[in-house]
């Protein structure tokens, strides 16, 4: 579904990320951690090219992203994104939010769109906030609407970038559920966080990035009880101290 | 001989004045119609990644912005027809020149409120599929229109009282109109006032109207 070449990204004198390589299968749950600062952002919105790649190769569904040939919209279409910062649309309602990309790039009729719309909603347990806008919503309501609106578009796969990090601690389990339930239901997810609970449960493959290198990539069982690369060791000693 | 003001003059000064009053109001409509246009353009060209285009819109909104309107206004209405050999209406040079003036004005206060947007509304935007266009078109303009509504309304206030200087080209504005009782009668005191409470009331209720609006478009996000 994704595959990720050689890929590098500098800003200026600055190397983020000095060749990952990455493969995602369709259906499979890729959870990457890391410090800040490692690089593990910039990766992931390298992928819909929200970020522009230095040099390197990236294929998205069979579309080389950085060809430039390729409708790089219709990828974006095919790929949804969750925010850290939520990014709802403040000047439209909830439903509205979620209508947005099926209409105006899907081509959808307006009633057609606000089925699918109120029936994301109801998916993510937000049928009753259709009407709302989203400064009356909580921080984990309102990132449960990103996701419906991501889900709008249908896409193949969705990207998350730290989806949990702004949130109050007790908002992040109803976050978390919803994602939770996307992944039986088959999504591609590539999910970047600092949670690790969710990676060591949900996650089929969890990557550490550092230094804007992938230092390990195994099954989470292997991961998390045995991590070879000390940095990791280091990594998970003190973010499990914390938990 | 002594001053004795006469109020009264004051207030038969201004039913006479609305002929002026007119053509002032239709200027200042017809000016900020035509440089909103011309400030959006030139505003979203600011931003643009067309370097030609950037600079394009820097000249003009640099060149407008450091000579006063006088001079621009004499320019175009005396210069201008002089060297293209044509005949240019004073009522649509005063609207050329306020719509030019305030697009320059009013392409600065463009460019800071679509900026002023968080550019995580764009990338919200371009990874649902929207184009460029179209994140524009239905994320970031009707957030950054609510932005420019107070900045809009000063210049708003700004042109109508710069249509006053139209009266060298021969607009028959409220200025100009006032100016015309006064060689009749004389009072320059009551009559002047009389313009400049025209005046006052025009701003004072355009400021009044922004402040509604500005409070509708707050209460519908509010809900």
């Amino acid at each position: 579904m994704i595959r990720i070449e050689n890929l590098h990204k500098r800003y200026g004198d600055l190397e983020v990320l000095k060749g990952i390589d990455l493969h995602v299968k369709p259906g499979e749950v890729v959870c990457i951690i890391g410090p800040s600062g490692s690089g593990k952002s910039t990766a992931l919105r390298c992928i819909n090219r929200l970020e522009e790649p230095t040099s390197g190769r990236i294929v998205v569904d069979g579309h080389d992203v950085m060809d430039p040939a390729t409708n790089i919209n219709a990828i974006r279409s095919e790929t949804g994104m969750v925010f850290q910062q939520f990014n709802l649309f403040p000047h439209m309602s909830v439903l509205d939010n979620v209508t947005l990309g099926p209409i105006k790039v899907r081509g959808a009729a307006r009633a057609e769109a606000e089925e699918l719309g109120r029936a994301l909603l109801k998916k993510v347990g937000l049928a009753d906030k259709a009407d709302k806008y989203p400064e009356q919503l909580s921080g984990g309501q309102k990132q449960r609407v990103a996701i419906a609106r991501s889900l709008g578009l249908k896409p193949k796969v969705i990207l998350f970038d730290e989806p949990t990090s702004a949130l109050d601690p007790e908002l992040v389990g109803e976050v978390l559920e919803v994602m939770r339930q996307l992944a039986l239901e088959g999504m591609t997810m590539v999910v970047v966080t600092h949670e690790m609970g969710f990676a060591k449960e949900v996650a089929d493959r969890v990557i550490f990035i550092d230094e804007g290198r992938i230092q390990e990539e195994a099954p989470p069982g292997e991961f998390f009880s045995n991590p070879k690369n000390p940095r990791l060791r280091d990594f998970i000693g003190k973010v499990v101290s914390h938990e | 001989m002594a001053f004795h003001f006469e109020p009264s003059v004051v207030i038969e000064t201004i039913p006479l004045l609305m002929r002026g009053l007119k053509l002032t109001i239709f200027i200042t409509v017809g000016g900020l119609f035509f440089g909103f246009m011309m400030g959006a353009v030139a505003g979203l060209m600011k931003i643009s990644r067309n370097f030609w285009a950037r600079k394009t819109a820097g000249f003009y909104i640099e060149c407008i912005r450091g000579t006063p309107m006088l001079v621009q206004a004499m320019f175009l209405y005396f210069g201008v027809p002089m060297a293209m050999g044509i005949r240019i209406h004073p009522l649509a040079a005063g609207i050329m020149v306020i719509a030019v003036n305030s697009g320059a004005y009013i392409a600065e206060i463009v460019r800071g409120a679509v900026q002023s947007i968080n550019v995580g509304q764009a990338e919200a935007g371009r990874s649902i599929g929207l184009t460029r266009f179209q994140t524009m078109r239905y994320v970031i303009w009707p957030q950054a229109f609510k932005r420019m509504i107070p900045p809009l309304g000063n210049q708003f206030i700004i042109s109508l009282k710069d249509t006053s200087l139209l009266m060298v080209i021969g607009v028959g504005e409220l200025l100009r109109t006032g100016q015309e009782i006064v060689a009749v009668n004389f009072r320059a005191f009551e009559v002047y006032l009389a313009v400049a409470l025209v005046y006052l009331a025009m701003t004072l209720s355009i400021a009044k109207g922004l402040r509604i609006l500005e409070h509708r478009l707050h209460m519908r996000t509010q809900r």
